[in-house]
């Protein structure tokens, strides 16, 4: 669906997308990450045609998107930042504006405005002025201006910016819903938002993909992958070289200590557990244990990892 | 000869464009969106009324001064050479083009706009043509006064001639103004900026050939100055001098304006 190959985009003095190349198949919802700045908006607004790159190239289900502009932005649904409306008009007026705009005419600019009124849950709305409504409602529209003329592609950048939880949690499970029938790419710096919605997760830092996987695969091949933290009657620093010596345990860290427990939080190798050694370890020198509990890697520590390294350029 | 080949080649250009603005109705969906905008906000009945009252007070005054006794000037050019008139002039052109691009950057909403199946050309020419239409309909009730007085009146003082002259020398001017407004309003986010900008560079070209007057310049280029200059031109249309120079002149730097307006937009489209 989408086809990016060394994509580049410069501006006076800085290269805000560095030579990218990425792929997004039909029906799949990829999550676009990275910290701000990171390139993500650019990237989107080269994709939507909205801005030319320096070089390289970008195909939207078969259409460059600079010389067959138009056919292209035809076959797209775009939600950009912060969604630009016009607060004068109605929500219904806005969105039969739009449908006209997008070259549906008549029945199907009616259908079609109906379905995205009905899919958003704007029937409420329908004849209030935009002006006059909360975000929520704002990004709701946006997303049924996104996908009136039923796009085979999505393009929706941070939808949940600015959204309190429950909203968030509708907006999710409508990107779920929409997900079943057509292809996503949704930017965002909230995290739990890709793992729960995403097929896979593009990762991209200063302008450069720092991984692209299933946000499984990520989490897997972290180097640093979750910490387990316990808490143990001994001496501190005995402990902590005990354990330290264990295989496989790269850091020890003393979190706090009440009367003689203490408690510590211990990083071992990814994919592997160092409990029972640590059980066994206590066993042997007869330490009270009181807690021992595991806490998996999330898509956090892995965007953490890869984003917060000094650049490799 | 080459007067006939450049009208030729600017009613082409002008055909081309309106076969461009109309190719699939999305000219025209973006069309009716700013008329839309236009009337829906009070700006523009705000602008109608005091171009009304304006336009009704210079009629009046002229009417009063016609009724003392004989005078060399028609009623037109009592009437559209008034101060009244110029004052609607010059307010009219800032406050009916400074929300056309600049609002639409200041909201973002030029992102939603150019990412749908929209031509920039589409755009540029939708708000031109709803400014342009907006201006027109903001000169209507001013004909209906001389209408009114023709229907009562036995003498000819407001001729077709004269008439026709003035209504097309203000479209005419009208047409070059807008396109400076719109120009203005595409540079900037800032609708006042947008504003000041169109009203100065309005302004000057009214007074092409008077900032000259007391400069001491060669005669043959004040002269020649003196040939752009808006006051001029309207004084001869009033007089029923409908002179093609103008009409070719007015219509040019029109679409030059709106060739500039259209490669500013463009220029996000730059790789630089």
């Amino acid at each position: 669906m989408i086809k990016v190959s060394n994509l580049t985009k410069r501006f006076v003095g800085r290269t805000a997308v560095d030579a990218i190349s990425f792929n997004v198949e039909p029906g799949e919802i990829v999550g676009f990450l990275g910290p701000n700045g990171a390139g993500k908006t650019t990237t989107i607004r080269i994709l939507t045609g909205y801005m030319p790159a320096t070089s390289g190239s970008a195909m939207i289900a078969g259409h460059d998107i600079f010389k067959e502009s138009l056919k292209a932005q035809q076959r797209i649904g775009y939600m950009p930042e912060n969604v630009p409306l016009y607060d004068d008009m109605r929500v219904k007026e806005y969105l039969r504006f739009r449908a006209l705009l997008k070259g549906m005419r008549g029945r199907e600019a009616k259908n079609g405005i109906a379905e995205a009124i009905d899919l958003c849950g704007l029937s409420e709305m329908r004849s209030k002025m935009i002006g006059t409504l909360s975000k929520g409602y704002r990004q709701r529209v946006g997303l049924a201006d996104a996908l009136i003329h039923n796009p085979e592609l999505l393009i929706l950048d941070e939808p949940t910016n600015g959204l309190d939880p429950n909203q968030i949690r509708r907006v999710r499970k409508l990107i779920k819903q929409l997900g079943l029938s057509h292809t996503i790419l949704i930017s965002t710096h909230i995290l739990s938002e890709v793992e729960m919605t995403c097929d896979r997760v593009i990762i991209l830092d200063r302008g450069k993909i720092r991984a692209a996987d299933t946000p499984k695969n990520l989490i897997k091949h972290l180097r640093t992958a979750g910490h387990i933290s316990i808490e143990i009657n001994a001496a501190a620093d005995i402990a902590a070289n005990a354990i330290k010596k264990i295989p496989r345990v790269k850091k020890v860290i003393k979190e706090s200590t009440e009367q003689e427990w203490t408690r510590f939080t211990v990083r071992a190798e990814s994919g592997t557990d160092v409990r029972e050694d640590i059980v066994k370890l206590a066993n042997e020198n007869n330490w009270a244990l009181r807690e021992i509990h595991s806490h998996g890697a999330s898509l956090e520590d892995v965007f953490v990892e890869l984003t917060q390294s000094p650049p490799t350029d | 000869m080459a007067f006939t080949i450049t009208a030729c080649v600017l009613l082409g250009i002008i055909i081309l464009c309106l076969l461009k603005f109309l190719a699939g109705g999305t000219g025209l969906v973006l069309l009716g969106k700013e008329l839309r905008s236009f009337f829906f906000s009070p700006i523009a009945w705000v602008v109608l009324a005091l171009v009304m009252l304006l336009n009704g007070l210079s009629f009046t005054a002229a009417l009063a001064d016609l009724r003392e006794g004989e005078r060399s000037v028609t009623l037109t050019a009592y009437t559209f050479n008034s101060i009244q008139f110029w004052l609607a002039y010059f307010f009219i052109f800032p406050v009916i083009t400074m929300r056309l691009f600049a609002e639409e950057q200041k909201l973002g909403t030029i992102e939603t706009l150019l990412t749908a199946p929209v031509t920039t050309i589409q755009l540029l020419l939708a708000k031109y043509l709803a400014a342009v239409c907006f201006y027109i309909i903001l000169w209507l009730p001013s004909l209906l006064n001389f209408m009114l007085f023709q229907m009562n009146s036995t003498d000819d003082h407001a001729s077709i001639g004269s008439l026709a002259g003035s209504y097309t020398i203000i479209l005419l001017v009208g047409m070059f103004n807008i396109a400076i407004g719109c120009l203005a309003s595409a540079l900037t986010k800032n609708q006042l900026v947008a504003a000041m900008t169109c009203f100065t560079f309005c302004l000057l070209h009214f007074l092409l050939g008077f900032i000259l007057q007391n400069l001491s310049v060669p005669d043959a280029f004040r002269e020649t100055v003196t040939h752009f200059s808006t006051q001029i031109h309207v004084r001869a249309f009033i007089d029923g001098l409908i002179d093609t120079r103008q009409i070719i002149y007015y219509t040019s730097f029109s679409v030059l304006l709106l060739s500039i307006t259209y490669h500013v937009l463009e220029f996000r489209k730059w790789k630089v």
